[in-house]
């Protein structure tokens, strides 16, 4: 469904990304595993609009996106949840969700998925009336994921997003995740600093460094793969 | 007690004014953290465009209203896409502001030229059939326009309260104003976005403006004694809180009045400069706003 080809990324003149390809099915999870700084972000903010390559292309189902701007990415389906949540912490959670639903087709079916999303997330019916900000971390990350599918995307890129969560949280989130990529159709593109679990999770991989993508294939063989033991699961190449 | 009541009714409808003057400033600041040193010269000109529907179709001022905001709404728009939406490419938000200062610092004098050729240096204000009419309450005078005054900036205040808590743009200014680009990445077009609150802001000084030339009068340079009275309001309100503006405006009004009586109305000003250093000393944050 998205087909990023041979795009580099600057921040200023500092380069970020070279040569980077990747694509990503239908309903597919892909996961992106580097060392902090390799450029993950970096790929995520290029596919979301908040970042213009200088050379290459994003292809979406035929649309070019490398030029939208981030509201209109959105609009075409595919929605971020940036690391750290950037949650707007003077607003309540319904708002938070009703602000997911600005875009016309969201708007439409706004109660319906509100109710969705209650299911999923019982606490934030809850705290449907407390602001964004007095959430606990666990709490704000799935309000976070909330607003995101409040958009109702195709492609969700999920960057980061078990980062100062206690485990049982990440499970908790991350079934969540699953089980709407099973039930939708949803596809779904992850970084996690979790290299074992996000591997598990996905179905595919790439592995990226300094800006570079070195390796990528079946998320199985990636876990089995020398490279990535040594950087990244901190297992001896033996033999 | 009637002078008591008296001097109440008179800070509550001036304060009311100024909270309607500092609206718009407050609005711009609070979204998109432009500071609109012209403010005052758009309220100005405002000013003389209800004046001149008054004298040369007779439309009276108050009627004039809705024609003048959807002309200022018009100029907000300009506005925004001439001279502050480039101040968006900027890094930080200190360098937007502070260059927003300088451009609308520029266009101080451009407007206040432009309206002394227009219309003349002379003073003017706008008079109607119930001019100096009022009525007697609670052993109290109330002026005519003074009440139609009050009502319009109690009705200003409650319709942006409304837009602003119940419309979805409502909540794409307020998400904007917190995180923009976390609102871009929920869909929410920034900039437009930006550009409405824009219109709103200066179609918020062309009611302020129309009430003065009616309560009061204006000059083409008469802009920055309004600009410095919605500074005060907006301080005391605290920065980004929109909904304290009213309040603050009808405190900065009564402290006025109340001093007048007290000390002299010579010093009338004087107070209200006065609450506003106390204020930057000690609350800097503003009297409504809870603390960082």
């Amino acid at each position: 469904m998205i087909e990023i080809e041979h795009i580099d990324v600057f921040y200023g003149d500092l380069q970020a990304l070279w040569d980077v390809s990747l694509n990503i099915g239908d309903g597919e999870i892909v996961t992106l595993v580097g060392s902090n700084g390799a450029g993950k972000s970096t790929i995520m903010h290029a596919i979301s609009g908040i970042l213009r390559p200088k050379t290459g292309s994003i292809n979406y189902n035929g649309i070019r996106l490398e030029r939208l701007p981030a509201h209109k990415i959105v609009d075409l389906g595919i929605c971020l949840v940036p690391e750290g949540r950037k949650l707007f912490p003077q607003m309540s959670v319904l708002e938070h969700l009703e602000i997911g639903a600005s875009r016309k087709a969201a708007r439409k079916v706004k109660d319906d998925t509100i109710e969705w999303i209650y299911q999923l997330f019982p606490i934030l019916k809850e705290r449907a009336k407390q602001k964004g900000g007095t959430l606990s971390g666990g709490e704000q990350q799935m309000l976070a994921i909330a607003r995101a599918l409040m958009t109702l995307p195709k492609l969700l890129l999920l960057d980061e997003i078990s980062l100062g969560l206690s485990p049982i949280a990440v499970q908790n989130i991350y079934q969540v995740i699953n089980s709407i990529n099973e039930s939708r159709k949803l596809a779904i593109f992850m970084v996690e600093q979790d290299v074992t679990m996000a591997l598990s999770l996905a179905n595919r991989g790439y592995v990226i460094e300094n800006g570079r993508i070195l390796e990528q294939g079946d998320a199985k063989s990636l876990l089995s793969s020398s490279r990535v033991k040594e950087a990244y699961l901190g297992i001896a190449p033996t033999g | 007690m009637g002078d008591f009541i008296q001097i109440i009714a008179y800070g509550v409808i001036t304060g009311s004014v100024y909270g309607l003057v500092a609206m718009g400033l407050g609005l711009m600041m609070g979204v998109m953290k432009f500071l609109n040193i012209a403010h005052g010269s758009f309220i100005v000109l405002s000013g003389y465009i209800a004046f001149w529907l008054s004298q040369l179709w007779g439309i009276d001022p108050f009627l004039s209203i809705p024609l003048v905001i959807i002309a200022m709404f018009l100029v907000g728009l300009l506005l925004y896409k001439l001279a502050l939406s480039p101040l968006l490419k900027l890094p930080n938000v200190g360098a937007r502001m502070d260059l927003s200062m300088l451009i609308t610092f520029g266009l101080i004098y451009i407007m206040d030229n432009a309206m002394a050729m227009l219309w003349t240096p002379n003073i003017r204000s706008a008079v109607t059939s119930y001019s100096g009419e009022s009525i007697n309450l609670l052993g109290a005078r109330f002026s005519i326009i003074g009440l139609c005054s009050l009502g319009i900036a109690v009705l200003t205040a409650v319709a942006l309260y409304l837009l602003l808590s119940k419309t979805y743009f409502g909540k794409h200014v307020r998400a904007a104003t917190q995180d923009a680009q976390a609102a871009s990445l929920c869909g929410v077009n920034v900039h437009r976005t930006y550009l409405i609150s824009c219109g709103i802001a200066i179609a918020l000084a062309g009611v302020a403006g129309v009430i003065i030339v009616t309560s009061y009068s204006i000059s083409p340079t008469g802009g920055l004694s309004w600009l410095l009275i919605a500074f005060v309001v907006m301080i005391l309100a605290g920065e980004g809180n929109i909904y304290g503006i009213l309040p603050a405006g009808i405190i900065v009004g009564l402290v006025e009045s109340v001093s007048v009586l007290t000390v002299g109305i010579a010093f009338r000003q004087a107070a209200a400069l006065i609450i506003f250093i106390l204020i930057l000393m000690f609350r800097p944050q503003g009297l409504f706003s809870k603390g960082e």
